[in-house]
């Protein structure tokens, strides 16, 4: 798959870029608020939570979507640089998937705006992901007797793949903010002024906005590459191939990511990533697409800085001035927006999966 | 990425149906009166025009050939699967698969495959290139993508330089790997076998009981109608009554396959719900009449190879003999799942013991001594740009 319609591209390109000439005038962003609730169906979730954390969806059986976007690590992984399949790297930052059902385009170039049911597809079937043949996961999970019971109860019947690409996504819905102190009315006195910084003084509302903290758009601040990317072979292959993939020009020179480059293909737009959410930053450092910024004083102060060094940075940013204690308040606001760690059962697939597939029984005299 | 394929039950139906109306002659209806061609001393192999041999090729194949990085995760490549020291191919019944698979079929080697004109148990490519891309990427093989392999070579920095000797190209293209791999092959040939030293007149190369063996091949025991000339093979296409695998009925990860099989390679829906045997040279044309069928293999090499045949369900020459003698029936009583398409030419033999022995002693007379070479040194990774580049890189910005 993937081969990228140009249409799609220019479509995705435009959806994106309506509404990035107000983004200049902060009185027109929507405002924070807390994320409207979504409905999710218990059984197709359940189902889809038993697959995310199963192994058995990669290639090779060595890794689940659960390993990259780690409950523990605030469902990413606590390291600059995700992990990629095995015998490869990668060159981004895994993202957090708490209220990622709530975000409308994916990924940190913004490639996929259809659904997280196509993102699931992606993770599935790309090579330097889970390198998995979709043929081959489904009789992979027609083997397993609880599979089956699972999709029969989720209403799906026999499982196959393009259900799994159902299941997968009803479960990420489940992945929402739980008592975020802004959203419960519980902030600090220190995270109160933050949050006046937040929508005054630093800016950060142009872009930072809406009840998931994102305009959901592309932006350049300068944020420096990082070098491991193509200083590590394991990291540079997974680079290149999806560059090559992507029908980028001259990837094997590339030094640096092109970001939402890739969507438009309009060189103004190298060196531009979507704006991330800023809820549950607790947990999910290091920052930013490649993981340079360890942590949220990191953040803040490069922002302070009016943001790292590149030609087509953002206008938007522009050295802050803000004072040592603005720029802690500035980080206790950001952390108001982290509610509990979803990491126990009723988000987790915690019980065993079978060490072998159990064969069936009969073989020769039942139907495949 | 990988393809995501659907059923098309009814289109696929249509398909098959048109092409049973067109008919078709049955293969064991196309021996001509002269009698099949004769054993015959293995000449060189034929090279195909648009990928002539040259040490830079053949020299980076073998690189190739040992390289795991040509698989999926970088754990599977050729060699992974044809281990020289099990007759270049793999010495359990069905082959070991890419991590978390199995293979369907036994492995075949890889000695004196640049002979065929029909490639696989069922036939189903017609070169080695072709070969080895869908070994390289095959699911339960190699699970590889092009991007990511043409990546891995790229950082290879003695990949680069043996590719621009063999090519000309800067980087490294999948297709020239495989044209590469294929060169390599071609040089993995055995041509001074016993036989073959008394077919070109050595007389004393074969033993008193080998050239009884070869009467019986050639006379009582019908072998020549399908292993003949000098490969051994007609390369066509025959259900001679082998069992499916045994195995089948009691492994979960190998059910998985089986399935798999069927479904990727598009089974119509039916077939798939259904069927507890592989079908073989069906896939080709998906005639009915084709069930069962595999491309006749060559007894060269063959006393390296065990188990034997595309199920791998006989683990010595005494077993295959004891097959045919029985007229296409294991020892245990299993056979084809398809008899209907059952050559003709199988049926019982009435071999003495004596005949059995001589037989087997004849088909031990194509192989010669065991091939090895020895193993290249996989070359590292390297960086492409040092952090001076990165850092001007990034200044330029
Ligand atoms: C090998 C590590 C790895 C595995 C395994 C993995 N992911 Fe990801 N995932 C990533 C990385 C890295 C990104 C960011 C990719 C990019 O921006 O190019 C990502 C992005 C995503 C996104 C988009 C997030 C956003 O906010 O834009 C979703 C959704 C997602 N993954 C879901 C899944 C699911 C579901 C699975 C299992 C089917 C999975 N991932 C398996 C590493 C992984
Ligand atoms: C011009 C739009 C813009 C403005 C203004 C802006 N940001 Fe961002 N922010 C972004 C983009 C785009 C990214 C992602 C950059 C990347 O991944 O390289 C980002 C990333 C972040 C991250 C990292 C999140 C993560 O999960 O890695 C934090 C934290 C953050 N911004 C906080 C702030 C704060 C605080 C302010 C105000 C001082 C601010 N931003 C102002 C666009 C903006
Ligand atoms: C996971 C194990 C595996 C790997 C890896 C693998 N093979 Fe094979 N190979 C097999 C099996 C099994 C068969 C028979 C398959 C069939 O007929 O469907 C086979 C068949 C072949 C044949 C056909 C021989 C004949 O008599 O027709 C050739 C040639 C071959 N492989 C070459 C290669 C090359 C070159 C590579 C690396 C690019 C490779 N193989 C990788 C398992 C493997
Ligand atoms: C009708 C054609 C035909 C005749 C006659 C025939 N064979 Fe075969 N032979 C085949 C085919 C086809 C296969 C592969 C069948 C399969 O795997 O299902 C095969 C496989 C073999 C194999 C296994 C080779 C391997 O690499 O696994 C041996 C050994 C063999 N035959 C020997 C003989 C001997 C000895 C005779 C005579 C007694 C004989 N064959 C008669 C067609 C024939």
């Amino acid at each position: 798959m993937g081969v990228r319609v140009t249409s799609g591209r220019s479509l995705l390109a435009a959806m994106i870029g309506v509404g990035m000439a107000f983004g200049a005038q902060a009185a027109s962003v929507p405002d924070l608020g807390p994320l409207p609730p979504i409905k999710v169906n218990k059984a197709k979730a359940e189902l889809g939570k038993r697959l995310f954390f199963d192994k058995r969806l990669s290639g090779d059986a060595g890794i689940a979507c659960g390993t990259c976007h780690d409950p523990k690590q605030g469902w990413t992984q606590n390291k600059p640089l995700s992990d990629g399949y095995p015998g490869n790297g990668h060159f981004r930052n895994a993202p957090t998937l708490v209220n990622v059902a709530h975000k409308k385009v994916w990924n940190h170039d913004g490639r996929i705006g259809t659904s997280l049911n196509d993102m699931t597809r992606e993770m599935i079937t790309e090579d330097y992901i889970m390198n998995m043949d979709m043929r081959i996961m489904q009789e992979r999970v027609k083997q397993d007797p609880v599979y089956l019971k699972m999709f029969k109860d989720a209403g799906y019947g026999e499982p196959s793949n393009g259900k799994v690409r159902k299941a997968i996504p009803e479960y990420l819905k489940s992945l929402t903010s739980r008592n975020a102190p802004f959203d419960t009315g519980k902030m600090s006195g220190a995270a109160k002024k933050g949050l006046k910084l937040f929508k005054g003084k630093a800016g950060c509302i142009q872009c930072h906005n809406g009840p998931l903290v994102s305009d959901g758009k592309a932006h350049n601040t300068g944020v420096p590459e990082n070098f491991d990317v193509f200083l590590n072979p394991n990291n540079h292959q997974a680079f290149i191939a999806f560059a090559m993939f992507q029908g980028i020009e001259n990837y094997m020179n590339l030094k640096r990511d092109p970001g939402f480059y890739n969507v438009t293909l309009d060189p103004a737009d190298v060196g531009k990533f979507m704006t991330p959410s800023l809820r549950e930053l607790k947990y999910t450092a290091p920052y930013m697409h490649n993981g340079m910024l360890k942590t949220l004083n990191d953040v803040v102060a490069f922002y302070n800085a009016g943001g790292g060094k590149d030609s087509k940075k953002s206008p938007l940013l522009k050295p802050l001035g803000l004072s040592n204690s603005e720029q802690k308040d500035l980080v206790a606001f950001l952390l108001s927006l982290s509610g509990d760690q979803l990491t126990t059962a009723k988000h987790v697939w915690q019980k065993p999966y079978p060490a072998e597939y159990a064969a069936i029984k009969n073989w020769k005299n039942v139907r495949n | 990425m990988k393809r995501v394929i659907k059923f098309r039950p009814v289109l696929m139906a249509a398909v098959a149906g048109a092409m049973i109306a067109t008919g078709c002659v049955a293969q064991d209806a196309k021996k001509g009166m002269s009698g099949p061609p004769p054993l015959a001393p293995l000449g060189p192999p034929p090279i195909p025009m648009d990928n002539l041999q040259s040490p830079a090729k053949i020299g980076w194949g073998k690189y190739l050939f040992f390289d795991p990085r040509l698989g999926g995760d970088a754990s599977t490549g050729c060699s992974t699967c044809h281990q020289p020291d099990q007759g270049w191919s793999w010495a359990e019944d069905i082959s070991r698969g890419y991590p978390g698979t199995v293979h369907w079929r036994s492995n075949q080697t890889i000695i004196n495959s640049a002979y065929y004109g029909k490639l696989f148990w069922a036939g189903s490519v017609t070169s080695l290139e072709k070969q080895a891309k869908s070994a390289s990427k095959g699911g339960v093989a190699g699970n590889g993508e092009t991007d990511i392999m043409e990546a891995r070579m790229a950082l290879i920095p003695k990949y680069v330089e043996l590719n621009r000797k063999a090519f000309g190209t800067e980087w490294p293209l999948l297709f020239d790997a495989y044209r590469a791999i294929s060169a390599f092959e071609r040089t993995l040939v055995q041509r001074d076998t016993p036989l073959d030293r008394y077919l070109l007149g050595d007389k004393s190369a074969l033993s008193e009981e080998q050239i009884r063996g070869k009467k019986i091949f050639e006379g009582k025991a019908g072998c020549i109608q399908c292993h003949n000339g000098a490969l051994a093979s007609d390369e066509n296409f025959y259900n001679i009554g082998v069992p499916g695998v045994k195995r089948w009925e009691e492994d979960g990860l190998a059910q998985i396959t089986f399935r798999f099989e069927l479904y990727a390679k598009g089974s119509p829906e039916e077939m798939y719900r259904t069927l507890k045997d592989d079908p073989g040279a069906y896939f080709r044309g998906k005639n009915k009449w084709d069930m069962g069928k595999f491309r006749t293999p060559s007894l060269r090499y063959a006393v390296y190879t065990a188990p034997y045949m595309h199920s791998g369900q006989f683990d010595t020459l005494e077993d295959v003999v004891d097959f045919y003698n029985a007229g296409g029936v294991a020892a245990d009583g299993r056979t084809t799942s398809f008899p209907e398409t059952k050559s003709p030419l199988i049926k019982p033999l009435g071999l003495t013991d004596q005949e059995k022995e001589d037989l087997v002693a004849f088909i031990e007379a194509f192989s010669g001594d065991e091939i090895t070479v020895e193993k290249p040194e996989m070359p590292p990774y390297a960086a492409r740009f040092t952090k001076a580049q990165l850092q001007a890189a990034q200044e330029a910005k």
